[in-house]
């Protein structure tokens, strides 16, 4: 395998929360390595390529560390151990509704998001189109969106997420996105997205059967570890299927 | 343990080559992100002013009404305000306290930029180390902009520009260093800590009556006492003001000052670097 048909690797990536006691010894911990402190490890030794084009399901229940994965692939949060090599502009629809200056308007947030990216000035001009399209709320466009409701927050998030052509695609199947029909647009988004070519997708999940839908392969986490990664068919029988959790969670304790 | 019974001296060498990734790490982020700076520091001045009917008369009247205040209490109340120099005291206060309304802004809000920008942090792709630098470049703008007022004032009270002030990039550049690097050391450490925050905010008056803003600092008789006073930055920069606007000295002609201010800027950019090493992967993680 040619070492750029890869768009995810994850090289034995471990990621550990310290929980201190209190603010006090967190903030003692930053210049002492003897404060005490709890370690909690969200993601443990997980080993994995994604190639490009690929489209990929996270299945896991609550506190599988779906989302602490998900921010590194994005790249918010840095492993504690391994390597993440991420290659390709990565569009994340996780929090749509976050990553906005309230003080700013709908408008003013998609070109500062514009030149967060670094994109130039027509660029910017096309996106701001795209979204404005896209989100249709109308005259709050203009408005700051502190005033926004946040399913006009999420239309707006999600529309430049849809609109920056990403090579990787993160979407987290929680989000419903404000009423039926801009549900429907939404996931008729996602999915043109996904036909074109060498998009890369990662779709995460608690529940199987959208995951079924729309992925070839899929990854089983467990406590922060893979405890399965192949066709999306077995990944599903093996997450919903009676198996030996007993023995994963003694490992992860 | 291997690593324990490594010789110091390859410790030292090992400290020293993780600490100097980090420090190319944060002048390539900078580079890289050149234009965004730039862009962001308007954002963040935009951001600022907005949303008061008057909005960017703030950047004015705010530091009018300081000014006055001042000026009022010590001339008119306390009757402690003479000439200096040849200069009213106005003006001499004008010319030490301009410099001070940047560095308290720096003190206070510089050091929450993290907490402020936290979506950068967490939500988006973004170096950390670039957010201090532009937050401080949006109040060097609202600065400069004063201190042309500052000028024109001065013409106004009949006193032209002279060859001095040509030193006033010198000292707007040390300021800019200086407290960027604060900022970078204390967000870093007040996103950790509310506790740092509330410190910080605590000492800023104490730092600006210590600091020689509302006296002269070249009224000193105790000769350590002069010394160790020159250690203090503010002092340092608002000094350098008045040396500029009043005193009419050269930022060289002091050499003490410039060494003890030399200190302090590489013990900050330590402090800076330290910290931002430590921290630079788990930020995104307590914010």
């Amino acid at each position: 395998m040619r070492s750029d048909d890869i768009a995810i690797e994850f090289k034995n990536v471990s990621k550990r929360y310290r929980l201190y006691r209190s603010d006090k010894h967190r903030f003692l911990g930053i210049f002492s390595n003897r404060i005490a402190f709890k370690e909690v490890y969200a993601n443990s030794h997980l080993s994995f390529t994604v190639k490009r084009g690929e489209s990929v399901a996270i299945i896991g229940s609550n506190g599988a560390g779906k989302s602490t994965m998900l921010k590194m692939i994005t790249g918010v949060v840095f492993p504690t151990t391994g390597q993440v090599t991420v290659d390709g502009r990565v569009s994340a629809m996780l929090e749509l509704t976050a990553g906005f200056d309230p003080e700013f308007t709908g408008r003013e947030n998609v070109h500062l998001r514009g030149q967060l990216w670094g994109l130039d000035k027509d660029e910017v001009a096309d996106l701001e189109r795209a979204v404005v399209e896209f989100a249709d709320i109308g005259d709050y466009i203009d408005q700051p969106m502190r005033t926004y409701s946040s399913g006009m927050k999420a239309r707006v998030g999600f529309a430049i997420s849809a609109s920056i052509n990403p090579e990787i695609l993160v979407v987290d199947e929680a989000l419903s996105v404000g009423d039926k029909n801009f549900r429907q647009k939404c996931n008729d988004k996602i999915r043109e997205i996904m036909d074109k070519e060498h998009v890369t997708v990662i779709f995460v999940t608690h529940s199987s059967g959208a995951a079924e839908a729309i992925c070839d392969r899929g990854l089983v986490l467990e406590r922060g570890r893979l405890v399965f990664d192949g066709p999306i068919a077995a990944a599903v029988d093996y997450y919903e299927g009676p198996h030996d959790r007993t023995v994963t969670a003694a490992g992860a304790g | 343990m291997a690593q324990d019974r490594q010789a110091p001296l390859e410790l030292l060498a090992d400290r020293v080559k993780r600490y100097g990734a980090t420090a190319l790490d944060v002048v390539k982020e900078h580079a890289d992100y050149r234009t965004q700076i730039l862009q962001l520091a308007a954002v963040d001045m935009v951001k600022t002013y907005r949303g008061s009917a008057l909005g960017w008369l703030w950047a004015v009247i705010k530091p009018s009404v300081t000014i006055f205040v001042y000026w009022f209490a010590f001339s008119v109340g306390l009757r402690a305000a003479g000439a200096v120099n040849g200069f009213p005291f106005f003006l001499w206060l004008v010319a030490g306290i301009v410099p001070w309304f940047y560095m308290q802004e720096m003190l206070t809000q510089g050091s929450t930029t993290l907490k402020r920008y936290d979506y950068l942090v967490t939500k988006i792709r973004f170096p950390v180390s670039t957010i201090s630098t532009f937050v401080s470049l949006s109040k060097l703008y609202v600065h400069t902009a004063l201190l042309m007022i500052v000028v024109v004032l001065f013409i106004l009270f009949g006193y032209p520009v002279d060859i001095y002030f040509l030193q006033l990039p010198v000292y707007i550049v040390l300021m800019f260093m200086f407290f960027t690097l604060w900022s970078m050391f204390a967000s870093l450490l007040s996103a950790m800590s509310k506790d740092f925050a509330n410190v910080v905010n605590s000492f800023v008056t104490a730092v600006f009556w210590v600091s020689g803003i509302m006296w002269d600092v070249n009224s000193i008789n105790n000769p350590l006492l002069a010394k160790l006073l020159l250690f203090n930055p503010v002092t340092f920069i608002a000094t350098g003001y008045r040396n500029v606007f009043i005193y009419k000295r050269w930022f060289f002609q002091d050499t003490f000052a410039l060494f003890a201010f030399a200190v302090m800027l590489a013990g900050m950019a330590g402090l800076a670097l330290y910290t931002f090493h430590r921290l630079r992967r788990d930020i995104a993680d307590v914010l």
